[in-house]
């Protein structure tokens, strides 16, 4: 299935789009969540996000994706209702403690908003290749490439610091910590010490790569060095107007 | 100790280990070698509790790993990784120690001892920051944290990968230290010469297949069965075998002198 935000290869029409485009898509998306005020517009985006991924061959690490953001949507959710005090009294709890109407709606947005604007980025960086995206950044829109090659690898590092901290949890559970515990509580207590390996780790796996990078001439690298171009097609084309208008139909959904 | 019984394990729909069994006696120094990606450090994993099994049963200390706690085998159990940063997470060597205690011991006065004691027997500076130290230093702190425990079992996935020759030595004569004192030591390791010094029996594996377990002193002279799983036999045993009439038997560098000192008296 492979690690969150690793590439997956395929030949699927989204794998194809321009990086450009996909990157576009995604933010699209995420801006039509976030400027639409419907609940069954926010589930309509989330649905396409599965129906995206299921085309790329991504759907298994999409629901995996899906089921983390549920929880932590869930979680947000049930801090966030008992926060807002306007709108009618569904139900009210000891310690002046109640539940409103607007108050379930707005935490219902927030978590509809949080997984269909963050599916979407997570999706289009799991089909399109860091070096692809690095020299479309660079090329077609003229960033710099120092700018583009440290966020494509902060970008690439993530699943490698996912598989460390894994490897420093599995080592410090060898050693007699019980990260196994049942008790989330506790193992957020002990999760914490862990940094300290996790940032040693980090930095070194940084400087090494940075000195491996100057030795292979970093410096010497310009805008035209990259050979690969990334014309855009009649699909790339029908894509932008997609986003566009599923913006449009986010800002104005009439339900 | 360690019993293994028709043991499986497969993860992504691919198999790491396809039906293992065996058994390792209380005090043994046991080698587990093979090619890379063979499955000797899932199989290491599958010891204490870090991976359960698909099919099949482990049992180590009599405790099946499947129904208790990684935690609770832990107690009795020590794992150096090849990668030492992975478990240094203090910034004082005496606190490395210490928190290593704390994790299966709850007398404080008990941790001191034990803490002090260890790192006198590892020649370490407690105040030392572990990140500043060698990766040979940082192996040994680990290793020596590890043993702080008194475990009875020690599990070594390629201790000695990267190191030179002189830590290689102090990190397995440290081994065969607590093996001596009863400890049984379960060692994945490519180094057929450390294999050939320290471990008294040694098991093969192929492609996640147990190909043979038995004695060192036979397997490693088994060149067919070592070509299998892509090893070579340690180059003394090598030179032992291609000689033939009556050096055959020599498996270490001892061992080869004392053929060649008879086999130079015989001539005279």
């Amino acid at each position: 299935m492979g690690g969150f935000l690793d590439y997956s290869p395929g030949n699927s029409f989204l794998h194809r789009l321009n990086p450009i485009v996909k990157i576009f898509l995604s933010l699209m998306i995420c801006v039509s969540c976030f400027i639409t005020d419907s609940p069954f517009f926010c589930i309509a985006i989330i649905f396409l996000n599965i129906v995206m991924a299921a085309s790329a061959g991504i759907l298994p690490r999409a629901l995996a994706m899906l089921r983390t953001l549920i929880k932590f949507c869930t979680f947000l959710f049930l801090i966030q209702v008992f926060f807002i005090r306007d709108g009618t009294v569904l139900f009210s709890l000891p310690f002046d403690i109640y539940v409103t109407d607007k108050g379930v709606m707005f935490s219902l947005m927030m978590a509809f908003r949080l997984v269909g604007a963050t599916l979407p980025l997570a999706l289009m960086l799991s089909i399109t290749k860091m070096n692809d995206l690095s020299n479309v950044l660079v090329g077609t829109l003229g960033m710099p490439y120092k700018y583009a090659f440290s966020l494509t690898t902060a970008i690439r590092f993530i699943p490698v610091f996912t598989a460390e901290m894994a490897g420093i949890m599995e080592a410090q559970t060898a050693r007699g910590v019980a990260f196994d515990t049942k008790n989330i509580f506790r193992k957020i207590g002990l999760i914490f010490p862990l940094c300290v390996p996790l940032l040693i780790t980090s930095v070194r796996k940084i400087e090494g790569a940075a000195i491996s990078a100057e030795l292979r001439g970093f410096n010497c690298r310009k805008r035209d060095s990259g050979y690969k171009s990334y014309p855009f097609r009649a699909a790339d084309i029908g894509i932008i107007l997609f986003a566009f208008a599923l913006a449009a139909a986010g800002a104005f959904s009439p339900f | 100790m360690i019993c293994f019984e028709n043991v499986s394990y497969s993860t992504s729909g691919i198999d790491i280990i396809n039906n293992v069994s065996f058994k390792l006696k209380k005090g043994c120094f046991t080698a587990l070698i093979g090619a890379n990606g063979a499955g000797k450090s899932t199989l290491a994993r599958l010891c204490n509790g870090l991976l359960k099994p698909t099919s099949g049963s482990v049992s180590v200390g009599g405790f099946d790993t499947a129904l208790v706690r990684t935690s609770r085998i832990a107690k009795f159990t020590g794992f150096l990784f090849q990668n030492p940063d992975r478990q240094i997470c203090k910034n004082s060597v005496r606190d490395e120690i210490r928190f290593s205690l704390e994790c299966v011991i709850e007398d404080k006065t008990e941790i001191g001892i034990r803490c002090e004691k260890t790192l006198q027997e590892f020649s370490l500076n407690g105040d030392r920051d572990p990140f500043s130290m060698s990766r040979g230093e940082r192996q040994r702190l680990v290793l020596a944290s590890i043993l702080a425990a008194e475990p009875e079992l020690l599990l070594l996935d390629e201790p000695t990968t990267g190191l030179d020759y002189r830590e290689c030595m102090h990190i397995m004569e440290c081994v065969s230290r607590v093996n001596k004192k009863g400890a049984t030591v379960l060692m994945v390791s490519h180094d057929m010469e450390v294999v050939q010094d320290f471990a008294s029996e040694v098991m093969v594996l192929n492609d996640g297949s147990l190909l043979a377990h038995g004695r060192t002193k036979d397997i490693i002279r088994n060149e067919p069965l070592l070509a299998r799983a892509s090893l070579l036999p340690p180059q003394i045993t090598e030179l032992a075998i291609r000689l033939g009439g009556g050096y055959e038997n020599a498996v270490t560098v001892d061992d080869m002198v004392l053929s060649v000192k008879k086999h130079i008296r015989g001539a005279e």
